[in-house]
This record gives C-alpha cells, sequence and structure tokens, in this order.
C-alpha cells in the first residue's frame, strides 16, 4: 500500500487545518452557506436529508486494518456507528456535525486519509480492479497507475474547476471488474503488437440523464506518455466542455457532440502540440519508488490444494455455498480472494456498523495480509488469503454478521441510498433492494438463478449503477409518488451495455412481485442452467421479460 | 433529480423548513422567529406576506442552511407532491427507524 511523505502528509494536515478555520467562520455568521458550500464540498461534506453527509475517499479502494478501524472510530465518535460503502469505492457517514467535520479529518488524516477531490468540478478518486494484485488475468497491477494519477490530478491548478465533475477508472484484467467503459476517462492495460504493456484510453463513457458506453480515442499509449495525454484530454474537455448546462457538462456530451473523430483528432493536435518542457515526463525512479509500495507480498509456498479448506466446504451446505459464492481464485497456489458481500438480507446495501468494520480490520490484519479492498459492488474484498486459513476467516465474518453467500448473484444488489437520506432523491432505493433481496431468500433458488446483478438507484443521477445492471431499476417521482422503471440488459463488464428501459414504471410494492415474473420466465427460457440471465436475455431478446414484467401478477 | 424545490402559490398553506447551519439537524420556523426541530411547532403560513418571511430566514444564515417552503395542512401536517420526501425529512430514514427524530435520537 502507498505511504504517505511528508509532502503528502503536510498537504492533508494544512487542508485539515484550513477547512477548521472555514468551519469556523461559518459557524460564526462570517461565511454565508452561498460561499460556504464550495468550500466544504472541497472536503467531501454534502448537505442531505436529515444531516451532513461526509464522503471519506480510499484511493482505489485499499485500506488497511489500521485505516478500517480509524474508520469505525468516526463511526462510533461523531456519527451513529455505522458506515456506508459505496459504488465509487468511497465511504461515507450520514450524520457528522459540521462543528465536528474538522476534528474527522483530523482524524483521518492520523491515518493518511482524507476527502480532498471526493466533490466538486475536478477529478475525483481514481477507481479500479478490487482484485488487483491478485487475480488470474492481469497483466500488471493497475494501483501504482492509480497512485501516480491520484498523485498528478491532485490539486492540479488547470483541472481543479473543470465543467463537471470527473471520475477515472483503471483496469488491467481481461475481465473488467472496474467499469472503465462508462467512465470519463477508462484506461485499460493492455500490450500493442510489440508486446510493451500501455493503456487503451476510453473516453466520454458515463451514466446518469445520458448515459454512454464510451468509445476508444486510443488503443495503446505508451506509459512513459500516460499524463501527457491524459492532460490533453483533460484540455480538449475544459476548452470546449459545456459550462453553461450542467446536465450537458460531461465530458461525455462533449465526446457525442464533437464526435469521435473530431474529438480524437484535437485531442491528438494538442498532444502532438504539447512543448518538450509542458509534457508531464514520468521520471523513472519515482514509478519505480511507487510501483514499490505496491510488490506482491510474501505468499508462502503452499500446495494448491488445502486438506483444511476441503474439510471445510464438506462440512455443511452453508459452508460450501458461501466457498462457491463468495471465493475466488488468486494467481498464488494455495491462495483465494474472499468476497464479503455487505448484502444481508434487509440491511442497506453497502451499510456496515463500526463493530463490523473492527471485524474487517481484524480479519484483514490476522488473515489476509493486511489489505482490504473496497469494490464497486459496496462489498468488501480480501484479494490475498490462504485456502487454509478460509475456516477461520468465515467463522469471523459470521460472528460479525458478515456471511452472507450472495457475491454476484442476485440479492448482492447495488443500491444507492435513495430517498432515504439523499436530498437529490425522487424515490426510495433501500426499501426497493430489500424487497428484491427477500424474492431470493432461499439460498437454492438463488443459487439456481445464478449470476445476476440488480442495480437500484434513487433518481437519474444513477449514483447505483442502473444503466449497467442486468435489471436495473430507476426511483421517479410521479405527482409526489415513488415509482420505479425498470431497465434490462446492462452491464458493466468489458462488454459493457447501456440496459433499455422497459415501460411505465411500477409502483414502490408491484417492483419485487415483477421482478420474481422475470426471473421465472428466465427459468422457462433458459437453455439449461449454465445459461446466465443477461445470456439468455441477449439470445432470445427482451419482449418475453418485459412481458412478464407487466403480466398482472 | 430533485434538487430544486416545487413552486407553492400563495394560497397553499406551507411552513419554512431549514437545516441548523452547525449540526445539520432539520429545523421548521416557529412563529416567535425561533428554529424548532418539531414540525408541530412551525408556524403554518399562508397568503402573499410568506415571502418575505422566507427572504427573512434566508438571511438568517448563521443559524441555518438553505431554508425553503415545504407545503403543509392547515393544521401544519406535511401535504403536497413532496410529502414522501418531507416525512422522511421529518422522522428519519424509513430503512433505519432507530435513527433520527424518530428513534429521538436526532
Ligand atoms: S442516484 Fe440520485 S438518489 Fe441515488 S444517491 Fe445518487 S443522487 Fe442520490
Amino acid at each position: 500500500m502507498y505511504r504517505y511523505d511528508e509532502f503528502d502528509d503536510t498537504l492533508v494536515r494544512e487542508r485539515a487545518k484550513q477547512f477548521r478555520g472555514q468551519v469556523e467562520r461559518r459557524l460564526k455568521g462570517e461565511l454565508k452557506e452561498e460561499h460556504f458550500k464550495p468550500l466544504r464540498l472541497q472536503n467531501g461534506v454534502y448537505l442531505q436529508l436529515h444531516a451532513y453527509m461526509l464522503r471519506v475517499a480510499i484511493p482505489y479502494g485499499q485500506l488497511s486494518a489500521k485505516k478500517m478501524r480509524q474508520l469505525a472510530l468516526i463511526a462510533d465518535k461523531f456519527d451513529k456507528g455505522y458506515a456506508h460503502f459505496t459504488t465509487r469505492q468511497n465511504v461515507q457517514y450520514n450524520w457528522i456535525r459540521l462543528a465536528d467535520m474538522p476534528d474527522v479529518l483530523d482524524v483521518l488524516a492520523d491515518v493518511e486519509m482524507h476527502a480532498i477531490q471526493t466533490s466538486g468540478n475536478c477529478i475525483r478518486n481514481v477507481t479500479s480492479d478490487h482484485l488487483a494484485g491478485a487475480n488470474l488475468d492481469e497483466i500488471e497491477d493497475p494501483r501504482p497507475w492509480c497512485e501516480i494519477i491520484r498523485q498528478w490530478s491532485t490539486f492540479h491548478p488547470e483541472f481543479s474547476s473543470l465543467p463537471r465533475k470527473f471520475k477515472i477508472a483503471v483496469t488491467a484484467g481481461e475481465t473488467d471488474r472496474a467499469a472503465v467503459r462508462v467512465h470519463d476517462i477508462g484506461l485499460h492495460m493492455k500490450k500493442n503488437a510489440e508486446g510493451r504493456i500501455g493503456f487503451e484510453f476510453i473516453v466520454g463513457g458515463g451514466l446518469g440523464r445520458t448515459p454512454f458506453v464510451g468509445p476508444t480515442v486510443r488503443e495503446w499509449v505508451a506509459k512513459e506518455d500516460l499524463l501527457s495525454y491524459l492532460e490533453a484530454n483533460m484540455r480538449i474537455y475544459n476548452r470546449h466542455g459545456r459550462r453553461d448546462n450542467k446536465y450537458k457538462a460531461r465530458i461525455k456530451i462533449l465526446v457525442s457532440e464533437l464526435g469521435l473523430e473530431e474529438y480524437r483528432r484535437q485531442v491528438e493536435e494538442e498532444f502532438a502540440a504539447q512543448n518538450t518542457w509542458e509534457k508531464v515526463v514520468l521520471p523513472q525512479d519515482e514509478v519505480d519508488r511507487i510501483t514499490a509500495y505496491f510488490a506482491a507480498p510474501k505468499f508462502a509456498a503452499l500446495p494448491a490444494i488445502s486438506a483444511a479448506f476441503d474439510a471445510f466446504k464438506a462440512g455443511s451446505r452453508e459452508y460450501a455455498r458461501w466457498a462457491k459464492n463468495n471465493l475466488r481464485p488468486h494467481r498464488t497456489p494455495g491462495y483465494v480472494s474472499v468476497h464479503v458481500a455487505l448484502k444481508q438480507q434487509g440491511e442497506a446495501p453497502g451499510d456496515a456498523s463500526s463493530d463490523q468494520m473492527r471485524a474487517l480490520a481484524d480479519i484483514g490484519e490476522t488473515y489476509a495480509l493486511d489489505d482490504i479492498r473496497v469494490a464497486h459492488e459496496q462489498d468488501i474484498v480480501y484479494p490475498h488469503v490462504k485456502l487454509d486459513d478460509v475456516p477461520a476467516v468465515y467463522a469471523a465474518l459470521k460472528a460479525a454478521g458478515l456471511h452472507a453467500s450472495n457475491a454476484g448473484l442476485a440479492s448482492d444488489i447495488i443500491a444507492c441510498p435513495g430517498l432515504d437520506y439523499c436530498n437529490l432523491s425522487n424515490a426510495r432505493s433501500i426499501s426497493v433492494a430489500n424487497e428484491i433481496q427477500a424474492v431470493f431468500a432461499d439460498p437454492e433458488f438463488e443459487d439456481d438463478v445464478g449470476t445476476l446483478h440488480v442495480n437500484v438507484s434513487g433518481c437519474i443521477n444513477a449514483c447505483g449503477h442502473h444503466h449497467v445492471g442486468h435489471i436495473g431499476i430507476l426511483g421517479v417521482d410521479k405527482k409526489g409518488e415513488e415509482f420505479y422503471q425498470v431497465l434490462f440488459g446492462g452491464r458493466a463488464d468489458e462488454k459493457a451495455t447501456i440496459a433499455t428501459i422497459q415501460g411505465p414504471g411500477l409502483r414502490h410494492e408491484e417492483v419485487a412481485p415483477a421482478i420474481r415474473r422475470v426471473i421465472d420466465q428466465y427459468l422457462t427460457l433458459r437453455r439449461d442452467k449454465s445459461e446466465k440471465f443477461i445470456d439468455t436475455l441477449s439470445r432470445v431478446g427482451q419482449a418475453p421479460f418485459k412481458d412478464a414484467l407487466y403480466a398482472a401478477a | 433529480m430533485s434538487s430544486e424545490r416545487p413552486k407553492l402559490g400563495p394560497d397553499i398553506p406551507k411552513v419554512i423548513t431549514a437545516w441548523l447551519s452547525a449540526s445539520g439537524r432539520v429545523v421548521y420556523l416557529t412563529a416567535d422567529r425561533n428554529w424548532s426541530e418539531e414540525l408541530s411547532d412551525a408556524e403554518v403560513l399562508t397568503g402573499a406576506g410568506a415571502v418575505d418571511i422566507l427572504a427573512w430566514a434566508a438571511k438568517d444564515q448563521t443559524r441555518v442552511s438553505d431554508p425553503y417552503f415545504m407545503q403543509v395542512t392547515l393544521d401544519g401536517k406535511v401535504a403536497g407532491r413532496e410529502t414522501i420526501r418531507e416525512t422522511i425529512r421529518a422522522r428519519g430514514p424509513t430503512n433505519h427507524p432507530m435513527f433520527g427524530k424518530q428513534a429521538g435520537n436526532n
């Protein structure tokens, strides 16, 4: 994990100190809300339905036990004993008093954390593959590049006042677990014809009001050109991105309006025109220094098979189910990645209590090489766990109520906070998600249905990524009543697709029964058990599923 | 996205609601120009003069942020097209009955 140097440390502490002064001035009435708002947003502080909300950055979703414990301490000391992990691999607190915010930022700074660039029209927290450094299909660890981009973009004066917020994601696996095609800029690490590793630049993807799968602007950019090529893109966006209409201000609209060819031409022209002194040349020793922080841990030499793990799986159906659904293969023999779904039936997706956070920290420290990741599915992942330790990890998770065995399945629902917390919302998300979860409460039924991604957003801002759910659900307001549009066919992976709205919205209580009918239709239509929902949908088309959705109950 | 609140004409009964600047807690304007965390304490406003009171509230920046009109019945109950939002705001999150005003631990 990256460790702060003295500059990082000073920067974060100075920022917290500066914010303390701004909060004091606000509370004394020297700063009006309209003047204070941009300042608080630059420190991740929003005003939500019930209270202030603080969003804390977790760069590329990576935490240590020490950091996780500090997040738990903040939940206990300044909030209501819980926190919410988000689709952007960050964490949010819902009840912190403004007067306490400076103290919270100090507590965060003590463990090299902050809330910088978690809001505002700047380059936001860079997200990545939660299995980076562990998965089988990765050509290189993307995290050093995320860290390089983080350092380059932090307080970059040219890009601190962009037309709109800007999200960058990096992945290096064949399978895209970071949804790079639906980000403002997605970087997919690939080899060129000579076998050199570089970056495919995907620009202008995004969700929200106008969803797009981003097109490839350049198939391959050399590592040494990464920041210069990023700057060329950012400059074109900064120059031509619309500032007159916030609904048209994201880079996806610029790319779409200019057309890919013209956008690419302008970027290439800008890139070529950068003077030598302007190029952000990455010194190799600096790249090496940062990369060293992400060196693979010292894995034990272990056999690929573990008798303890095999006995655990054979011990009960509960254990076997969890092992089948929540473990992911690791590139090192004798190791596995563990997916902790923060999706117990009836709980808000992504929420964890402070006790659970401390349990997650303890497990991470004892069994997972102190490496804890937040996945964009609002789940927690331990990338490196010995197969031999899996039984103990499961026992510890179960003791903390963190043993949901539904990772990647229908009840592992991504849902934004919606109208229960969010000031921008149209409709509740959490309760709809919980009602859909209940449809899959029977583990045998859920296993039979298999891989199914359900995403719920409480408004068109799409924080629940409903456009890329196999089944997406969007809350809308119809004359003061909550309605929900249902979408089919989205996916966030390397075959990224924007889902299609099926038709008129359903009432809150109609959603879960309608989803059940859609699933029954799938079970009837699928070729066999190996054909996933999303594959049946693309083979037979959406019409029969739409019929089921709107069929009388 | 509903960051804009609906316009309420002079004939519609309304209260003024905002967030306490220091804590972010939801409050309502009372007849004596104080802010209460209880909706039942709020002054129900009707008529053209309400906009002047809102203008006054908007200047009360040390105490509150972002005041706006919220529709109510004449006896001060949440009403209108934002009933769900304002009920949740007045009580607390529906998925977390142990938090917020509904649980007395605001
Ligand atoms: S999608 Fe809308 S309701 Fe949900 S968190 Fe985002 S802004 Fe709020």
